[in-house]
């Protein structure tokens, strides 16, 4: 399927769904020292579409079997692997990236399917995992240390880094294909070897991506493939052999098992945790590009994401500059087109789950017994021909106030809360009262407000007349309080430093 | 409701639709005017050039961070439709040409303007196509 063009299938000049990559039921395996094999593990749950409800996949739920042997092989790859010069290691991963390349169109289309997001957002999850492994790509010159002549006459002192052994990843539902490659590349980069564990609500992307890994011929043992649910995650926190963890998912979950578990047992951790991002517009703003960036923000993804919009701000007592830009906003909203993410012209899929769609609404009662406005009820929307079971239309409350569930928990859906601050200051501290502080953005033409916002707002990614405050490769995703637990982030400078230890030599020759 | 193009995948979708459409009516004029053969490939070949650039420009820039489902401004196609030859003369065609490479270079500044509120990149694109579909006019306008 690679290199297909966008859309080959129209009938009359009418777009219609997007050819699907995943044919039928697959039964998924795992991928330990180079070879596809069952998991130990009899028990298996459905994967299923959440916008047509086909079940598309059987994963088994995983056992400590699994992980204990993607360990051992991992382990026992690691000598040699570590000797395998940086360039080479660099090299491996051109061969990914080619591959990748080669298979866009139908990475896409599986995120997709299982995920339910629409098929311009899948694209761009896979471009932007894809770009972690060019990032990955500069080992030889990421991972050069650095050394100081003559510290005292005659010697000096050189620092090397150096990779540590294996690391695994538990990765979450909602970016099935990017979170990952987050981590993966640069430890193998570094001359680490990996365990992956995806999630089982969303494990294809990364099967599709573990058969490229394959494709590209990694040494066996290099990077390994373990599906499940809980038994797998205890291993890897557990497993002595496991050096560090890489965890994106609650913070419930990523601060009091992940970072807890392993850090107790001095395993390196970096958890990037739940999030309630507040946006923040100024009377000042530019509207057009305001609204744009609001609804990319809130609705995209269908709101299931770390960096998506939460709560929105008007800060600036303009009752009137308020008004008309939620008066746009909210027909923006309502014209927004539901349905199968590889619908061409669809602009939200459904929630990745029925589960995740019973919270949101749960939480949509929540907003309605504290006295906030629900003036516009996602759960009357129209989704037709597909099942409504795992779908709902965006949603805004008005009048929301901070002390409100609504406004502090984080509901992972198409739900806007709009709040109003008298000025700046109150905005701010409305932010930095959140626990969490994931990402925050403001919207102004004004450019002092803007930096006294990035100042002075507590949250590690900062967004400015930007909706999606995404950080690229090269830099790190960033995350502070309830939101990241560890020291060092994905991505960037960071990875390479979390996945290699810091060695110096101070050397003197007679 | 009508179809509109909203995202930028259908934009995408509806640029490689007219130029598909509009090579396989060169290739269809270089069978039926085969004093002109070389002509009418050579702008059949371009228009799959012209798909494969903005096609890869989309994949290398698209990311789901910007409003790539999002336009305030979206496209009816209906507006951007290309014509059949009529094949009674070579004039009759090459008027025909010419007016569907203004569609198409309509099309295309429209969805540059369209395209850069949904993702930056694109609108370069569209543009620096819309300088060589110029030159194309002008070669066809010399056939007659």
């Amino acid at each position: 399927m690679s290199h297909r063009t966008v859309n080959e299938l129209k009938v009359g000049g009418v777009m219609v769904v997007l050819e699907e990559p995943i044919k039928g039921v697959i039964e998924l395996k795992n991928y330990i020292d180079g070879e596809w094999v069952e998991s130990e593990a009899s028990e298996t749950r459905d994967v299923v579409n959440p916008a047509t409800l086909k079940t598309i996949a059987k994963v088994p739920v995983g056992h400590r079997e699994d992980v204990k042997a993607a360990v051992d092989a991992a382990k026992d790859a690691f000598p040699r692997w570590r000797r395998t010069t940086p360039l080479s290691r660099a090299r491996y991963l051109m061969a990914l990236k080619q591959l990748l390349e080669e298979n866009f169109e139908e990475l896409g289309r599986v995120v997709t399917m299982e995920h339910g997001k629409i098929i311009d957002e899948a694209r761009g999850e896979v471009r932007r995992g894809i770009e972690n492994v060019e990032m990955a790509t500069g080992i030889p010159s990421l991972m050069m240390g650095y050394n100081a002549e003559d510290i005292s006459r005659g010697i000096d002192e050189v620092l090397i880094k150096q990779p540590l052994g294996v690391f695994a990843c538990v990765a979450p539902f909602n970016f099935p294909f990017m979170v990952p490659l987050w981590f993966m590349p640069y430890a193998v980069a570094t001359g680490n070897t990996y365990v992956v564990k995806p999630s089982p609500w969303t494990p294809l992307s990364m099967m599709k991506i573990t058969e490229l890994i394959d494709e590209a011929g990694f040494p066996p043992g290099v990077i390994n493939l373990v599906n499940g649910e809980v038994e797998p995650v205890s291993e890897i926190l557990e497993n002595p052999g496991v050096k560090g963890v890489s965890f994106v998912g609650s913070t419930k979950i990523g601060r009091d098992v992940i970072y807890k578990e392993a850090a107790a047992r001095g395993k390196r951790v970096q958890a990037q945790c739940s999030a309630k991002n507040f946006l923040v517009v100024t009377p000042d703003a530019d509207v057009e590009l305001t609204v744009s960036s609001l609804m990319s923000s809130f609705y995209g993804n269908t709101g299931q994401r770390c960096l998506a919009g939460a709560n929105l701000v008007f800060a600036g007592d303009d009752q009137g500059f308020m008004d008309k830009t939620l008066g746009v906003i909210k027909e923006r909203a309502a014209a927004i087109k539901i349905g199968y993410g590889l619908e061409e012209g669809v602009q939200m899929g459904p929630l990745q789950a029925e589960n995740r769609k019973r919270r949101v609404l749960g939480y949509i009662e929540s907003g309605l017994e504290e006295d906030a406005m629900l003036t516009m009820d996602g759960r009357e929307f129209s989704c037709d021909p597909y099942p409504e079971t795992c779908f709902l239309g965006p949603s805004i409350f008005e009048g929301v106030s901070l002390d409100m569930t609504i406004a502090r928990e984080e509901i992972f859906g198409p739900v806007m809360s709009v709040l109003t601050a008298e000025n700046l200051d109150e905005a701010i501290g409305m932010v930095n009262s959140s626990v969490y502080g994931n990402a925050a953005s403001i919207f102004t033409t004004n450019g002092g407000t803007a930096r006294r916002f990035q100042y002075d707002v507590e949250c590690g990614n900062i967004g400015v007349n930007i909706g999606t405050a995404a950080p690229m490769a090269f830099f790190p995703f960033s995350g502070m309080k309830d939101s990241f637990f560890g020291d060092l982030h994905g991505q960037g400078r960071d990875a390479v430093d979390f996945f290699t230890e810091n060695k110096v030599v101070i050397q003197r020759w007679p | 409701m009508a179809l509109v193009l909203r995202t930028t995948s259908q934009i995408m979708g509806h640029h490689a639709e007219l130029e598909r459409r509009s090579a396989e009516g060169y290739r269809a004029l270089a069978e039926r005017h085969p004093e002109h053969r070389d002509v009418f490939n050579r702008l059949a070949d371009e228009n799959q050039r012209h798909m494969a650039r903005v096609e890869r420009a989309y994949r290398l820039g698209v990311t789901d961070a910007f409003e790539v489902g999002f336009t305030p401004n979206p496209l009816d196609p209906g507006d951007y439709t290309l014509e059949e030859f009529s094949g009674e003369s070579l004039e009759e065609d090459v008027a025909t040409a010419l007016r569907n490479e203004e569609t198409v270079i309509r099309f295309c500044l429209d969805a540059a303007k369209t395209s850069g509120e949904l993702l930056p990149d694109l609108p370069d694109t569209f543009d620096r196509l819309v300088r060589g579909k110029r030159k194309r006019v002008e070669l066809l306008g010399s056939l007659t």
